[in-house]
């Protein structure tokens, strides 16, 4: 069961009491003065799960413009009803404080999360460098520098990078999967992790790489060569280049031993229901239980791909629909397995570009322009849409065929770092050669429209 | 003190580098080899480093630095048999691999018809990574291999980007013919390459608007009704300046080496109209009618321009470019850059001025004849200093090839290496960055990273990577009475140069408490000393 926003003020406040997880930000405690209990919850940040939802997901067939007549002229077969009583082809699901949108039938646990003031969307916005290339429209957006190709690093590393202490948390970051998402990449050592159960090849590799459990075992090896002394070349007094490298292979390796064994013992822990079977359920399941398990971490991206639609997308059913589903359902059970640590985390979808306003003639969408995103989570002033728009008509659609951008992703991008963390991107230059607007959006609490 | 250096130092940290190492006592024979074959080889196969130091090193390099002096064939023909767009031309290749999207027909048909599309083209991208891998591990011709590799990830491109796929396995093919050449011509046959315009979208990068034309696009912005004109106004791309800064900044000057922002722009309007399409072959001068290199007067900009301190009227069309790339090979800054990275690759990762120096004057003086830039450096008395053997942490690439060949690994699919060497973080012929993939060890040092690395040893020592399996001969070989002799015989066969007390003693630490010859393989090919070469 999805909260209701009454219910989950009521638990935030009284969890957040007991558990002494208060924030830095009180604005993020809906309003509430809770003191903390404890003086180690008080120093950690609230975590951001970025979600990349690889492909170029339609954005008007996620919030479907129901009430514009143009939507149904240029969507005659894929378009959602906005009536219906064909179980087999539902309607949308209406907003009752905009009469512009509804929400994609298969996304009832997002429609839910609205209700309850936790859920944002964000329309019109993107990436407004031209390009309508999947490889560089992910790139420009994961590095948040279009068209700049310098940028090596992707944003959230930058972020990252930019906040480090001199101690840090073994995972503060860390990417469920085995290639870290662009965003992720950079010096910032990010920690992604490979299928678990890696314990058995940790087990049999720690001696060779300085981490043994039985530390005994090693001193007393030392102490065996001690004894002799050997006549190798590579053993001088000091070490040769070759040794150098190989300590810090070792180092490197002990190191990933070290992370993943604590990471492994969260995995382990029991909880986690309510997922849906698939890859992207079980990695939202995974990230929560990191949550819980109060590590520090700060952030994390999960890739959802597949929304590159060309050819039958479906409209209130198939295959879009069906993916809707699995994220609005992985998102839901996110939520109620949290509860009231929702309060310090923040979802935030987004996706590379949008899709042609007009279907296509293989039920598809073609790539489009502008797009879509998500905020989700107590930080999040939600139950309310965000960001300019101006219907479907051809005169206002880019090129005369899709959405444009009213709000650069980057405004989306400095917003969210400034709510949840009072990071200040444009003092930190973070964006090269580019300000975020002056006037944020207001979706985050705590940062004024 | 005792002249050794314990385990426990190892795991607390020395703070002394390389650099400051003193030269330590002569390599032995056997190391050497080992070395020559870690360096201008994927490493050594089963009884190499014997073959080695039979031959004589220095003749075994002379051989490498000729690779067309190796019989091949073999290698050559496996190629063509299983890889057939590897030894196509580009138009066949879109002929048989790129069908038009269909226009017609029922929707279920459409939609058929896109899948088979989608198919193809999967096929295609396919093929090249895999004879990548192949060739790294079977050719006779190692160097030639090892240097290909080099020049890839200097001219990276990526296949997963829009239609270079169907254009990859043909740049490949050029890097081929042009690695044991001029840089100059290499350098030019990339710039000419479909599937390098493409990458680095110069592919759509026209002249810009005039003034006038923005006027005329502006007017009409917010209208319903847009004469054609105009709309085709709108679909003009504009200038794109993405190669033009690449040409200079990874594939010749360097970063921020000499050159400035304007010339980047001065640069990109140089090279617009440079594109990809039907054309007479471009620089690669295949007459007829083919897809390749196509130069389109129409959108290239005739302005008069200045690059890198020089003027040119502007109006010699696709000679213009021309004499600009070829004045990049041959800048001096390009024979420094270009000698270091490959200094970087061959000998360490930070080479000593010195090298470079006299690298790069060999570049200069021969204007860019590879081969002999290349034997300047493996002929070098720091090429074969034992402070550079094992000193250089390998790539992923360089880890499983060498993993294969040591094994001599019979391999009858790469699906299930491609995907290993994808989780270690390399993608052949997939890196996003235009850079390439690093071979410094900084790049690859990565905790989670050697996770990955012993789960493919282990996988690799059971026979558990999908279409590899290990020759008997290989386990069988691995026999002894004790724990030592057994662990004895594994050292030999994977690390022929030796390794040293301290390692021998943890392997054989560690071997004993695992089941197995298998295990006590997979053991060492995960080890620390075997991620070196």
């Amino acid at each position: 069961m999805n909260p209701t926003r009454r219910q989950f003020i009521q638990q935030s406040g009284v969890m957040l009491g007991a558990a002494g997880i208060a924030a830095l930000q009180p604005r993020l405690l809906y309003g509430q003065e809770v003191l903390p209990a404890d003086g180690a919850a008080l120093a950690a940040k609230p975590t951001l799960v970025v979600i990349y939802l690889r492909g170029g997901a339609d954005p008007v067939n996620a919030l479907v413009p129901y009430s514009d007549p143009m939507y149904y002229r240029v969507r005659p077969t894929i378009g959602v009803p906005f009536e219906s009583s064909d179980p087999e082809n539902p309607a949308v699901l209406r907003i009752a404080n905009d009469k512009r949108f509804g929400f994609h039938p298969a996304m009832k646990e997002l429609a839910n999360l609205y209700d309850a003031g936790l859920l944002a969307p964000i329309i019109a916005t993107g990436s407004r460098h031209p390009t309508r290339s999947h490889f560089d429209a992910q790139d420009f957006m994961e590095r948040a520098a279009p068209g700049i190709k310098t940028i090596t690093e992707g944003w959230l590393n930058r972020y990252l990078t930019a906040t480090a202490g001199s101690e840090e948390r073994d995972l503060r970051s860390v990417s469920l999967q085995p290639v870290l998402p662009r965003s992720l990449r950079g010096q910032y050592p990010v920690l992604a992790v490979p299928t678990y159960g890696a314990e058995d090849v940790m087990r049999m590799f720690e001696t060779l790489y300085g981490c043994d459990s039985e530390k005994e075992a090693i001193s007393q090896l030392t102490q065996a060569s001690d004894a002799e002394p050997t006549e190798s070349s590579s053993e001088a007094s000091q070490p040769s280049a070759e040794q150098h490298t190989r300590q810090r292979i070792v180092e490197s390796g002990s190191e990933g031993i070290r992370k993943l064994r604590h990471l492994n013992a969260i995995m382990n822990r029991p909880g986690g229901e309510g997922y849906p079977n698939h890859h992207f359920g079980s990695q939202m399941r995974d990230i929560a239980k990191i949550i819980h398990a109060d590590e520090g971490m700060e952030i994390t991206a999960v890739d959802y791909g597949g929304w590159d639609h060309h050819a039958y997308q479906g409209g209130a059913s198939g295959t879009m629909a069906k993916m809707l589903g699995v994220l609005s359902q992985s998102i839901g059970a996110f939520v109620d397995d949290l509860g009231p640590r929702m309060d310090r985390t923040m979802i935030l979808v987004m996706t590379e570009f949008g899709r042609t306003v007009r279907e296509n003639g293989t039920n598809g969408s073609d790539h489009g322009h502008g797009g879509f995103m998500l905020a989700v989570g107590g930080p999040v002033k939600g139950g309310r849409v965000y960001g300019k728009w101006t219907g479907l008509d051809r005169s206002r659609l880019y090129e005369g065929r899709d959405l444009p951008i009213y709000t650069d992703f980057r405004d989306v991008f400095a917003e969210t770092l400034l709510g949840l963390y009072g990071f200040d991107a444009d003092a930190n230059r973070f964006f090269p050669g580019y300000d975020a607007n002056e006037r944020a959006l207001g979706f985050m609490r705590g940062v004024r429209a | 003190m005792k002249r050794f250096t314990s385990v426990l130092m190892l795991c607390v940290g020395l703070s002394a580098g390389a650099a400051d190492a003193p030269e330590s006592v002569d390599l032995t024979e056997r190391q050497v080899a080992e070395h020559v074959l870690n360096r201008m080889a994927f490493g050594p196969r089963p009884g190499q480093v014997d073959a080695v130091v039979e031959m004589g090193v220095q003749n075994w390099i002379e051989q490498q630095l000729d690779p067309g002096s190796i019989e091949n064939d073999v290698v050559e023909r496996h190629v063509a048999q299983h890889w057939p767009t590897l030894t196509m031309t580009m138009q066949q290749v879109r002929q048989q691999y790129q069908p038009p999207y269909p226009r017609d027909g029922t929707p279920e048909e459409r939609l058929e018809a896109v899948r088979e599309r989608n198919r193809l083209r999967y096929q295609v991208a396919a093929e090249l990574p895999r004879s990548v891998l192949y060739r790294a591990t079977y050719s006779q011709r190692q160097f030639e291999e090892v240097i290909v590799t080099f020049w890839r990830n200097h001219f990276s491109v990526d296949q997963n980007k829009d239609d270079v796929s169907y254009y990859a396995n043909d740049f490949e093919r050029t890097l081929r013919r042009y690695a044991f050449s001029d840089f100059e011509k290499l350098l030019l046959a990339t710039a000419q390459h479909p599937a390098m315009l493409m990458f680095l979208d110069n592919d759509v990068s026209q002249k810009p608007l005039t003034e006038r034309e923005e006027r005329m696009l502006a007017r009409y912005e917010s209208r319903n009704r847009v004469p054609r004109s105009v709309e085709a106004l709108g679909r003009h791309r504009g200038l794109n300046e993405n190669y033009a800064r690449e040409l200079m900044e990874l594939h010749t000057l360097g970063v921020d080496n000499g050159y400035s922002q304007r010339d980047v722009t001065e640069l990109a309007r140089v090279l617009t109209g440079w594109t990809a399409g039907m054309s007479d072959g471009g620089y690669l001068g295949e007459p007829g009618e083919s897809y390749g290199f196509l130069f389109r007067a129409d959108v290239h900009d005739t302005d008069p321009k200045r690059v890198l301190g020089s003027r040119m009227a502007g109006n010699r069309g696709v000679q213009d470019g021309i004499k600009v790339v070829i004045g990049l090979a041959n800048h001096p800054k390009t024979a420094d850059f270009i000698s270091y990275k490959l200094c970087r690759y061959l000998v360490n990762d930070e080479p000593s001025d010195a090298l470079v120096r006299r690298v790069a004057q060999v570049f200069r003086r021969s204007d860019g004849d590879l081969p002999r830039v290349y034997e300047a450096i493996v002929t070098s008395d720091e090429f074969l200093r034992p402070t550079n053997y094992r000193a250089k942490f390998k790539t992923p690439l360089e880890f499983v090839v060498s993993s294969l060949r040591v094994t001599d690994a019979e391999v009858t699919g790469y699906k299930g290496l491609l995907r290993s060497l994808d989780t270690m973080g390399y993608d052949v012929y997939g890196c996003i960055d235009p850079t390439g993939y690093y071979d410094q060890a900084e790049a690859w040092l990565d905790p989670g990273v050697l996770v990955r690395r012993w789960q493919y040893a282990v996988r690799l020592a059971t026979n558990d990577v999908d279409g590899v399996s290990l020759p008997s001969e290989l386990i069988d070989n691995i026999d002894g009475d004790t724990q030592e002799q057994i662990r004895d015989a594994i050292v030999a066969a994977l690390l022929p140069g030796g390794v040293d007390k301290q390692t021998n003693a943890l392997m054989l630490e560690q071997m004993s408490r695992l089941p197995g010859n298998r295990l006590a393989l997979g053991l060492v090919l995960g080890s620390p000393v075997f991620q070196q070469h």
